[in-house]
């Protein structure tokens, strides 16, 4: 009978794939003073990809990072933070969901909180939050899920595929299923 | 043109006659030895005649029934397999398993995706589910969101009427 290996193989092929996408990903959560400047420092290379989007939505020609954390995820549940003299970017990750990471997000000034949100932060769209204005400048909060480059390119090229979103769906059901 | 075979059987039984019979004795080696050889097969030949005389069948209806149906099944299994050997996956049997298959993906794939309602905003954007600032600090404080055009995908939470802090808030 040649049925019986081949549902073994494709099943297989579904464990394999399904446990492949327990890879770990770093979100790398930075504190960022975006501000105008006659000679604008290059901007720092966690930003390279959004710079053109930070110029656009802010009107900023110099974005310096004054704290950041670079925080690998493995069980979706890690708390990190991001540090500058004066402002605590405090992140609470709760989960692992279709498209990113649910978190918990606040905006310490000292001890005070500035701001609080909670937000799926998915694995292709980063987060940028406009916080109060420090100076001449304004600060930023960004947070970027960092993935390999290969992977980032597909989705930017595909970002809508339901063929792909219940591929994912399915793929993550097994998962959940499988010890 | 006779091998030696045929020839030497026709002189056994004894049908070599003539000229053919004179040519064919000439040719054996040794014509007293195959003379007497030719004794013994008779012999034998009669002896075999006596002992193994016409035998009557008593079941001769029977046997002749089981032939017959036996060339009868040999006749339909040609005509009817043409040689193919019998198996599970006939044309309708996989007819019906392409389609359920079939059917059964469409439902699947139908199933998963109607789980991402219309009009909710994509999985592949980050999504803002609550944001609050400190109404004591920054009572005139708005939050909006939204998401930039261009390729990043960049969601973005602006906050206007934030206190602002001096410059040396900016330290690392």
């Amino acid at each position: 009978m040649q049925l019986r290996p081949l549902l073994l193989a494709a099943f297989l092929v579904l464990a394999i794939s399904a446990v492949s996408a327990d890879a770990a990903q770093a979100v790398w959560s930075g504190l960022v003073i975006a501000e105008n400047v006659a000679q604008p420092a290059p901007i720092p290379p966690e930003l390279t990809k959004l710079e053109q989007t930070l110029k656009d939505l802010f009107g900023y020609n110099q974005f310096e990072v004054i704290g950041q954390s670079d925080k690998t995820l493995k069980t979706g549940q890690e708390d990190w933070l991001a540090n500058s003299k004066y402002f605590r970017l405090q992140a609470d990750a709760r989960g692992e969901n279709d498209s990113g990471y649910s978190l918990n997000l606040k905006l310490y000034k000292e001890n005070d909180v500035l701001l609080e949100t909670d937000a799926n932060l998915s694995k292709s769209s980063p987060l940028v939050i406009k916080g109060p204005q420090v100076g001449s400048g304004q600060l930023l909060l960004v947070l970027v899920v960092k993935d390999d480059e290969q992977s980032n390119r597909r989705r930017h090229a595909e970002p809508a595929n339901p063929i792909r979103t219940a591929w994912n769906r399915l793929r993550r059901a097994i998962h959940n299923v499988l010890p | 043109m006779k091998t030696f075979e045929e020839k030497w059987t026709a002189w056994l039984d004894g049908q070599l006659s003539g000229k053919e019979l004179l040519e064919f004795e000439a040719s054996l080696p040794d014509l007293a030895a195959a003379h007497a050889e030719k004794r013994d097969a008779q012999k034998l030949g009669s002896f075999l005649k006596e002992q193994l005389g016409a035998q009557t069948l008593s079941n001769a209806e029977f046997f002749s029934h089981q032939l017959h149906e036996r060339i009868a099944r040999d006749t339909q299994d040609r005509s009817g397999g043409r040689g193919i050997r019998s198996t599970w996956w006939t044309v309708p049997r996989l007819a019906w398993s392409g389609a359920t298959a079939l059917a059964l993906f469409v439902i699947t794939t139908v199933v998963l995706m109607s789980q991402h309602p219309a009009g909710e905003q994509s999985e592949y954007l980050t999504q803002i589910l609550n944001s609050r600032v400190d109404p004591s600090a920054n009572p005139n404080a708005t939050i909006s969101i939204f998401e930039s055009k261009t390729d990043n995908k960049v969601t973005v939470l602006w906050t206007e009427g934030l206190q602002t802090l001096p410059a040396d808030y900016a330290a690392k």
